[in-house]
C-alpha cells in the first residue's frame, strides 16, 4: 500500500525559473523517491557543470522537466544544448537541500541550522521566445494541471512579463546598440525606458524578487548568485521587452545581401532574431556613439533620481485671486518627498541637501526638464526669464487651460502634476450634461406591462441637479471664464461644451424608446448624441417604479411559496425566490450567485414549481437544467424532496432518448436534467423543445464565450434564463461578458465593444470609473449573498447540515455491480461468523467503490475523472478556497485520505494536511496549531481519519466539514463535526455529507433518517447491526439502482 | 586639386559644366520632409549664409547631392567640419569647413548675459535654440552664426574652381539638419562644447554614464544570496502577494512618441526615413504588449476585434 502512495506522491512537480545573463533557466523540484538517498549517482544525460557537487534530492530530472513543459506549451522543442546541468545554491540543512514547499516533504526545515550549499540541478536554458511562452502559461495560475505547480519564482517572472508587456504597450522603449558579450560584436536591441512611476514599480518588483530567482550558477563572472537583484531583474525585463518588440513584425528581408550603410544594418538587426551586427568595428563603435548622442536627453532624464512636478494652487481669497503653479522636484524612490525648485537653485540648506544624490545635478536637470516642459506649455517658458524660476501666477482662464489641457500633456510627457482634489476626482465633477427624460404612464395594473413597451423620451441639458433652460444656457455662453465658483465649488464650463449643449438643444426633440433601452440607459450604458456627458435618466410612471425595484433589488412583490413546494424557505431564500420571480416577470435573465450552502437549489426549485403550478396543464412547458455530471444526482434528489409533484427526467447516458422521442418525453416533464457535455452534443435535440426556462448550474462553466457549451447555451431558446454559480464571477472581468450575454443578449454590447469599454480599461487601466459602470450595469442581474452578510447570518442556523448526493461514474457502477454479484453468489452458502465477515467485507468494498475505484483496486492508477464524489468534493473545495474558507474532510479509510491529500494538493497546488492513526503526537499538535493559525499561508484544507481525528481536537478555524464517506452512526459523525462546531467557533459551520445515489450509501442514509429517534439504540455504535439483516434485506440494501448512474 | 579660401574671397562666378556624380551607397540621407533643409529658425540662419553666395546652379546641385546620399560622412570637431562627398570621380572628395571660433573674452561677455535668465540654458538643454539669443550676441557686438565675410573657410578636393562648390554645399545642407537636432552644434563650431557651455551657465553636466545606449557593464553591483528560507523562496516582501503592474496601460494615440521627442537621428544614412522606420515597429508592438497585460492564466482572451 505504501509503495502505491509513493508513486502518486512522486508525481508532484514544482516548476522554477531563475535568471542568468538575461535568460531564464527552468528547473524543477519533486519529492524524492523512496530511493532518494541514492539518487546522487542517478543517471545523468549531461555532465554536471561542477564535478563533485551532488544532485539535490528534490531535483527534477531533465527528461521529466522537458516533458512537463512540452505537455503544457504546444510546439515547445528543445535543442540538446539547451538541456544543461547547473549548480543551484539552495538552503540546506543536515538532511540536504530544503524544498520550496512542504508539498514535497513535511517538516523538512525542522532539523538544524540552514545555510546555502551548491547542488547539481538539471535545467533548461530557454530562448526568450520559449521564456515568453512559459511565462504566459504562468500568469495568474497556481498549477498547470494536477501535480504541476507554478512555483513562486516562475510566478514572479510571469508578473515581470506583464510589466514588460505594459511598457511595450505604452511604447516606453528605444532602440539601442550594445557591445556583444565577446567584445568583438555588436547587437541591436530595444531597451525599456523607465520614467517616474514605472521606475518605481521596477524597483519595487526587483526588491520583492525571491532569491531563488538568481540561485543558479555556472561559475561565470556574471553569475546571478553574486549579482544584485535589481541588475538581474533589469536584464530579464530588458530581454522580454526586446523580444516582444523585435518579434512584433516579421524580420526585414536582407535585399541585396549587404547593407548600404551601418544605419540600414542597424534597422535590419533591430528586427532580426538575434540582433547581431558584424563588420567594421570602428564603424559600429561610431554607430553606438551616435545612438548614445541621439538618446542622451531621454537617458539623462530616465536616470535622474528626481522628476519635475507642477502643482496648481487655488487662490486663497475667493474674489479676484490669483492661481499659482509651483515647480517642485519629486524623488522617484519616495514620491512623498517634494523639494521646491528654489532649493535647487539656491543649492544650500537642508532641502538642497536632500537633492544630493550620486551623479545628480539638480540645476541641470531642472533646467532641462523646464525647457522640455516649456515646449508643452508656453506659460512655463515665460516664467523662465528669471535666474531661478520657481513657478508662475495665472488667472482663472489660465488655470482652466492648465487643468483641461496642459496638465494632461505634461503628465504624458513624464512630469508630475498635482491638481486640486475637486478636479481630479473623476465623476464628482459638476459639468454640463445631457439627461434623458422618459415618461411612462402610472403603474395601475401590472398585467400587460413589459420592457418592450414604447415610451416617450426626450433629452434635456442639466448642470448637477438643475435643468438648464435655453436662456440660462445662453447666459452661460456669454461668460468669459471657464472656471466659475458656484456655491463654493469650482465648476468647469468650457465654451465648446456650452456650444455643444446649445447645438444639442436645437437638435433634440421628442422621440420614443423601448423600456428595455431606457433601463440600459438608466444603468449608464447610454451615450447622448454629441460630445456632452451623460447625466442619467429621469423616469416617471411605472418605469420609475420598476427602476427602483430593479436597481435596489427590493420593493418588488414578495412571493408566497408555491403550494406544491415541500420545504421552508428561510427569509433570505424567500427574497431570492421572489427576486427570481421578479426578473422572470420582466423577461430578464438572472444570475443567482449566493455562497455555497445558502440554498441556490431550493430557491430555484421553488421558482420552477411556481411556474409549473401557475399554468393550466396544457400550457405547461419543461425547464432544462444543465449542471456538471457530478451534481445531476443531487438535483434529482433535491427535486424529489422539495418539489415531489414535478415530473423530473434525467437526460444522460447511452440509453438517453433521441430524436422525436426526446421531444415527446421532455414535453411530459417539468424538469429535464442534463450535463454540460450533452448541452453541446445534444444541442440539436434540445433545440426542438420550446423550453419554459433554461438554467445553468455552476454557470462559470460557460465563462469562456468561445466554448461550444457557451455557444450552445446562448443559442437555445427559452422563456427565461437563469445562471447559478457560487464563484464570484465579478472577480474576472473577462468572464462576465459570456454569462451576461447568455442571460440578457446584447446587454453589454458585442464582445469587441465590451472589450473596449470595460475589459481593457478595467484590466489594463484599473479604471475605477469603468469598473463602477460595469458593476452598475450588471448588478441588477446578479444576486450574491455571502454567509457572512449580517442579514443572512441572522437567518442561518449555526450549523447547516446538507447531504450531497453524488453520481457514480460508469467505472464505479460496473465495479459496484461486480462486487454485488460476487457477494450474492457466496452469500447463499455462508453461515454464522463467516456470513458476518462476508457482509462486513462487502460493505467495505462497496464503500471503497463509492469512494474511488483506485481505492478499491489498490492499483495506484490515475485519480482524476473516475469518481463522482471526488469530482464534487474538488468542485466544492475550489469554491470554499476562493472564499478563503477552511475545511475539514473526514474519511474512515486512511488509503482514501492519502489519495485525497495527493489529489487535492496536486489540483490546488497548496499544502493539504492529513492526520491519521499513524501520525505522531507532536506532529498532530503541530498540524492543529498550523490549521488554527490566523496566518494567511496556513494550510486551509485538513483531512482527518474519522478514528484518529474524530475526537478531542479543536479545529474551529474550519467552517466547512465534509464527510467524504459515511460511518453509519450519526453519533460518531456528529462528534467529528463538533471538531469545528464547538466553543470558539464564530462563523456558521456547513456540514456536507456525501452520499452516492442509488447505492447502499443512499439506502442506509434513508434508514438512519427514518429511524432517527431510535437510531442510537437500534443502529448501535458500529456497523455490526447490518449483519443481522436477512439475505433478502441485504440484497435489497446492496442492490445498485438505476439512478446510480443517471442520478 | 585642393583650394582653400575664406568665404567672400571671390572665385564664385566661374562656370563649371555639371558632371554626373557616381551613385553613392550608404550616404547620409536628408530626413527633412518638405524639401527644405533645417526646419528650425537657427538651422535656417546657418543655411542663409551659404545661400547668400551667388554660386548659381551649384546650390541646387548641392541640395540634390545631399538628398541623394552623396555625402558619405561628416565628422565635427571644435571649429572644424570634415566630410567626404562622392562626386563624379571614383575617390570621394574631402571637404573641410572651418568656422571662426570666438575668443575667450567674447564668450565671457556673452555668457554673462545668458546666465541671467534660466530660459537660455533650459531651451538649449531641451533641444531648442532660444529665440532671443541673436540680439543678445549683437548687443555684445558679436554674432553666433557666421554672417561676416571671413567667418567661414572651406575647401574641397574637387576640380571645381568655385568655392563653395556643390560638394561643400551638400555637406553644408546636411549640417543644417543636424542643427535642428542639436542646437549645441553652433556653439561647438564657435569653440565652446556642450559641457563647457553648461558648466559656465551654472548647470554642470552629468558624467557620461552610458555610451552608445549600452548599460555600463564594467561593474555589476554585488548582492549575496540569503539562506533565510522564506525570502529565498518567497522574496523579501514575503507574505505580500506579487502585485500586478500599476498604472494605466493604454496604447498611445501617437505612435513612437519617444523617438519623435528625440528628433532626427544624427546624419541618418538608412534607406528609409528614420522615424517612419521605427514607427511601424512601435505601432505593431503595442497590441502585442497589451496582450501580455490582458493575459489571464495561459489563455489570451479570445475576444475579437471588430
Amino acid at each position: 500500500m505504501s509503495h502505491r502512495v509513493w508513486e502518486v506522491y512522486r508525481a508532484m512537480i514544482i516548476l522554477h525559473a531563475s535568471a542568468s545573463g538575461g535568460r531564464l533557466v527552468l528547473w524543477g523540484e519533486t519529492a524524492p523517491g523512496p530511493a532518494g538517498k541514492t539518487a546522487r549517482k542517478g543517471t545523468r544525460r549531461v555532465k554536471p557543470a561542477a564535478a563533485g557537487v551532488p544532485r539535490s534530492r528534490f531535483a527534477l530530472e531533465g527528461d521529466r522537466l522537458a516533458e512537463t513543459v512540452a505537455g503544457e506549451i504546444s510546439g515547445f522543442a528543445l535543442s540538446k544544448e539547451q538541456r544543461q546541468s547547473w549548480v543551484a545554491w539552495l538552503p540546506t540543512n543536515v538532511d540536504g537541500a530544503l524544498p520550496s514547499s512542504p508539498l514535497l516533504i513535511e517538516g523538512a526545515e525542522d532539523r538544524g541550522a540552514v545555510e546555502l550549499a551548491p547542488w547539481e540541478m538539471p535545467a533548461l536554458v530557454l530562448t526568450t521566445e520559449q521564456a515568453v511562452a512559459v511565462l504566459v502559461a504562468g500568469i495568474d495560475r497556481t498549477t498547470w494541471g494536477p501535480g504541476v505547480i507554478v512555483g513562486r519564482t516562475l510566478a514572479f517572472w510571469a508578473n515581470v512579463l506583464r510589466f514588460a508587456g505594459a511598457l511595450v504597450a505604452r511604447q516606453q522603449y528605444l532602440p539601442g546598440v550594445v557591445a556583444g558579450g565577446d567584445g568583438a560584436m555588436f547587437r541591436a536591441i530595444w531597451e525599456p525606458v523607465l520614467t517616474g512611476a514605472e521606475r518605481l514599480e521596477a524597483e519595487r518588483q526587483a526588491r520583492s524578487m525571491p532569491h531563488a530567482c538568481r540561485a543558479l550558477d555556472r561559475g561565470s563572472a556574471t553569475d546571478s548568485t553574486q549579482t544584485a537583484a535589481s541588475t538581474v531583474f533589469a536584464e530579464v525585463l530588458g530581454a522580454l521587452v526586446d523580444h516582444l518588440v523585435r518579434t512584433a513584425l516579421k524580420p526585414l528581408g536582407k535585399g541585396k545581401g549587404r547593407f548600404t550603410s551601418v544605419h540600414d544594418q542597424w534597422v535590419h538587426a533591430l528586427r532580426a532574431a538575434d540582433g547581431r551586427m558584424t563588420g567594421d568595428q570602428a564603424e559600429l563603435a561610431r554607430l553606438a556613439e551616435q545612438v548614445g548622442q541621439w538618446r542622451r536627453p531621454l537617458d539623462a532624464a530616465a536616470s535622474a533620481p528626481f522628476r519635475l512636478c507642477l502643482r496648481l494652487e487655488e487662490p486663497t481669497d475667493d474674489v479676484e485671486g490669483r492661481w499659482r503653479i509651483v515647480y517642485l522636484l519629486q524623488a522617484i524612490d519616495d514620491l512623498s518627498l517634494l523639494v521646491p525648485a528654489e532649493a535647487a537653485w539656491k543649492g544650500k540648506g537642508p532641502e538642497a541637501a536632500v537633492l544630493e544624490r550620486d551623479g545628480f545635478r539638480p540645476r541641470e536637470y531642472l533646467l532641462s526638464a523646464l525647457g522640455q516642459a516649456a515646449t508643452l506649455c508656453p506659460r512655463i517658458e515665460a516664467s523662465l526669464k528669471s535666474v531661478a524660476p520657481a513657478g508662475y501666477d495665472l488667472d482663472a482662464a489660465g488655470a482652466y487651460e492648465f487643468l483641461s489641457e496642459k496638465a494632461g500633456a505634461l503628465e504624458q510627457g513624464g512630469f508630475g502634476v498635482f491638481l486640486p482634489a475637486w478636479w481630479s476626482r473623476k465623476g464628482t465633477k459638476l459639468r454640463l450634461a445631457a439627461r434623458a427624460v422618459v415618461s411612462s404612464p402610472k403603474m395601475t395594473s401590472k398585467a400587460g406591462l413589459s420592457l418592450e413597451e414604447i415610451l416617450k423620451f426626450r433629452w434635456e441639458v442639466a448642470l448637477g441637479d438643475q435643468t438648464l433652460t435655453l436662456t440660462e444656457l445662453k447666459a452661460l455662453a456669454k461668460l468669459k471664464t471657464s472656471l466659475v465658483k458656484v456655491r463654493g465649488q469650482w465648476v468647469e464650463l468650457n465654451p465648446e461644451e456650452i456650444q455643444a449643449a446649445l447645438a444639442f438643444w436645437k437638435a433634440k426633440g421628442e422621440t420614443s424608446i423601448t423600456a428595455r433601452e431606457a433601463v440600459r440607459m438608466a444603468l449608464g450604458a447610454a451615450k447622448p448624441p454629441g460630445s456632452l456627458d451623460f447625466a442619467g435618466v429621469q423616469a416617471s410612471g411605472w418605469l420609475a417604479d420598476f427602476l427602483g425595484q430593479f436597481e435596489g433589488a427590493s420593493g418588488f412583490e414578495a412571493l408566497e411559496p408555491p403550494t406544491g413546494f415541500r420545504g421552508v424557505l428561510r427569509p433570505y431564500q424567500s427574497r431570492g425566490f421572489s427576486w427570481l420571480g421578479f426578473l422572470r416577470r420582466w423577461g430578464m435573465g438572472a444570475c443567482l450567485a449566493d455562497d455555497m450552502g445558502l440554498g441556490k437549489t431550493i430557491q430555484t426549485l421553488a421558482l420552477i414549481q411556481r411556474e409549473w403550478e401557475s399554468r393550466p396543464v396544457r400550457q405547461r412547458r419543461p425547464t432544462l437544467l444543465i449542471c456538471p455530471m457530478s451534481v445531476v444526482g443531487n438535483w434529482h434528489k433535491e427535486a424529489g424532496k422539495f418539489t415531489p409533484e414535478l415530473p423530473v427526467m434525467v437526460h444522460h447516458g447511452l440509453e438517453r432518448a433521441r430524436g422525436a422521442e426526446f421531444k415527446k418525453r421532455a414535453g411530459k416533464h417539468a424538469l429535464v436534467l442534463s450535463s454540460y457535455a450533452l448541452l453541446h452534443r445534444d444541442f440539436e435535440l434540445f433545440k426542438q423543445v420550446n423550453w419554459d426556462a433554461l438554467i445553468l448550474d455552476e454557470a462559470q462553466n460557460i465563462k469562456n464565450p468561445q466554448t461550444k457549451q457557451a455557444q450552445a447555451a446562448r443559442a437555445l431558446k427559452a422563456g427565461h434564463r437563469i445562471a447559478l454559480t457560487g464563484t464570484p464571477v465579478e472577480n474576472h472581468v473577462g468572464d462576465l461578458w459570456s454569462i451576461i450575454e447568455y442571460l440578457n443578449p446584447g446587454w453589454l454590447g458585442t464582445q469587441a465593444e465590451f472589450k473596449r469599454t470595460f475589459h481593457v480599461p478595467i484590466q489594463a487601466g484599473r479604471d475605477p470609473e469603468a469598473a463602477r459602470q460595469l458593476q452598475r450595469l450588471t448588478a441588477p442581474f446578479v444576486l450574491r449573498r455571502l454567509k457572512t452578510d449580517k442579514t443572512i447570518i441572522a437567518d442561518l442556523p449555526e450549523k447547516l447540515e446538507a447531504k450531497m448526493f453524488c453520481t457514480l461514474t460508469k467505472e464505479q457502477a460496473s465495479l459496484y455491480a461486480a462486487v454485488v454479484e460476487e457477494t450474492a453468489a457466496r452469500m447463499e452458502d455462508a453461515e454464522g461468523i463467516q456470513r458476518k465477515g462476508l457482509v462486513l467485507a462487502t460493505l467495505v468494498k462497496l464503500k471503497q467503490v463509492c469512494n474511488h475505484p483506485a481505492q478499491f483496486l489498490g492499483d495506484n492508477s490515475a485519480v482524476a475523472g473516475r469518481s463522482g464524489k471526488l469530482a464534487r468534493l474538488t468542485e466544492m473545495l475550489d469554491e470554499a478556497l476562493s472564499a478563503n474558507d477552511r475545511a475539514l474532510v473526514f474519511t474512515q479509510f486512511s488509503e482514501m485520505g492519502t489519495l485525497l491529500k495527493n489529489h487535492l494538493q496536486e489540483t490546488f497546488g497548496r499544502e493539504v494536511m492529513f492526520l491519521h492513526g499513524g501520525t505522531p503526537k507532536a506532529q498532530r499538535d503541530r498540524m492543529v496549531e498550523r490549521f488554527q493559525s490566523k496566518s494567511s499561508d496556513a494550510p486551509p484544507l485538513f483531512i482527518l481519519s474519522l478514528k484518529a481525528g474524530g475526537t478531542g481536537l479543536n479545529l474551529t478555524a474550519a467552517n466547512h466539514v465534509f464527510h467524504f464517506d459515511r460511518w453509519w452512526n450519526p453519533a460518531v459523525e456528529n462528534q467529528a463535526t463538533d471538531r469545528a462546531f464547538r466553543i470558539g467557533q464564530t462563523r456558521r459551520v456547513q456540514v456536507h455529507k456525501f452520499v452516492c445515489v442509488g447505492t447502499l450509501e443512499e439506502k442506509i442514509d434513508a434508514m438512519i433518517e427514518h429511524k432517527k429517534e431510535i437510531a442510537g439504540s437500534v443502529v448501535g455504535s458500529g456497523e455490526a447491526w447490518l449483519t443481522k439483516l436477512s439475505n433478502a434485506e441485504l440484497k435489497d440494501l446492496f442492490a445498485l439502482r438505476e439512478e446510480a448512474l443517471a442520478g | 586639386m585642393a583650394r582653400k579660401s575664406w568665404w567672400g574671397g571671390g572665385g564664385g562666378g566661374q562656370y563649371f559644366p555639371p558632371s554626373r556624380p557616381r551613385k553613392a551607397e550608404g550616404g547620409i540621407k536628408s530626413q527633412s520632409k518638405r524639401g527644405g533643409f533645417g526646419e528650425s529658425w537657427w538651422a535656417k540662419r546657418w543655411l542663409k549664409v551659404l545661400e547668400s553666395f551667388d554660386i548659381g546652379a551649384r546650390l541646387a546641385r548641392g541640395r540634390s547631392y545631399a538628398k541623394n546620399g552623396q555625402v558619405l560622412s561628416i565628422a565635427i570637431e571644435k571649429g572644424t567640419v570634415k566630410a567626404k562627398v562622392q562626386g563624379s570621380r571614383p575617390k570621394p572628395y574631402d571637404i573641410t569647413i572651418e568656422v571662426k571660433t570666438l575668443s575667450e573674452s567674447d564668450w565671457a561677455k556673452v555668457l554673462d548675459v545668458l546666465g541671467r535668465q534660466a530660459i537660455f540654458a533650459a531651451k538649449l538643454l531641451a533641444g531648442e535654440m532660444p529665440q532671443d539669443i541673436e540680439p543678445l550676441f549683437q548687443e555684445a557686438g558679436l554674432s553666433l552664426f557666421p554672417t561676416k565675410l571671413g567667418d567661414l573657410m572651406t575647401k574641397c578636393s574637387c576640380p571645381d574652381w568655385s568655392n563653395p562648390c556643390k560638394h561643400i554645399a551638400a555637406a553644408y545642407y546636411l549640417l543644417g539638419e543636424e542643427f535642428d537636432r542639436d542646437p549645441f552644434l553652433i556653439f561647438s563650431l564657435r569653440g565652446l562644447g556642450r559641457d563647457a557651455l553648461m558648466a559656465r551657465l551654472g548647470a554642470a553636466s552629468p558624467k557620461r554614464e552610458r555610451a552608445g545606449g549600452s548599460p555600463a557593464k564594467s561593474s555589476r553591483p554585488r548582492e549575496p544570496l540569503n539562506a533565510e528560507v522564506k525570502s529565498f523562496w518567497g522574496g523579501d516582501e514575503a507574505g505580500e502577494n506579487i502585485e500586478e503592474p500599476r498604472g494605466v496601460v493604454e496604447i498611445p494615440k501617437a505612435s513612437a512618441a519617444l523617438p519623435r521627442r528625440l528628433g532626427g537621428f544624427p546624419f541618418w544614412r538608412g534607406d528609409s526615413p528614420f522615424v517612419d522606420t521605427l514607427s511601424v515597429v512601435y505601432t505593431a508592438a503595442s497590441p502585442r504588449g497589451l496582450d501580455m497585460v490582458l493575459e489571464q492564466g495561459g489563455r489570451v482572451d479570445q475576444l475579437g476585434e471588430e
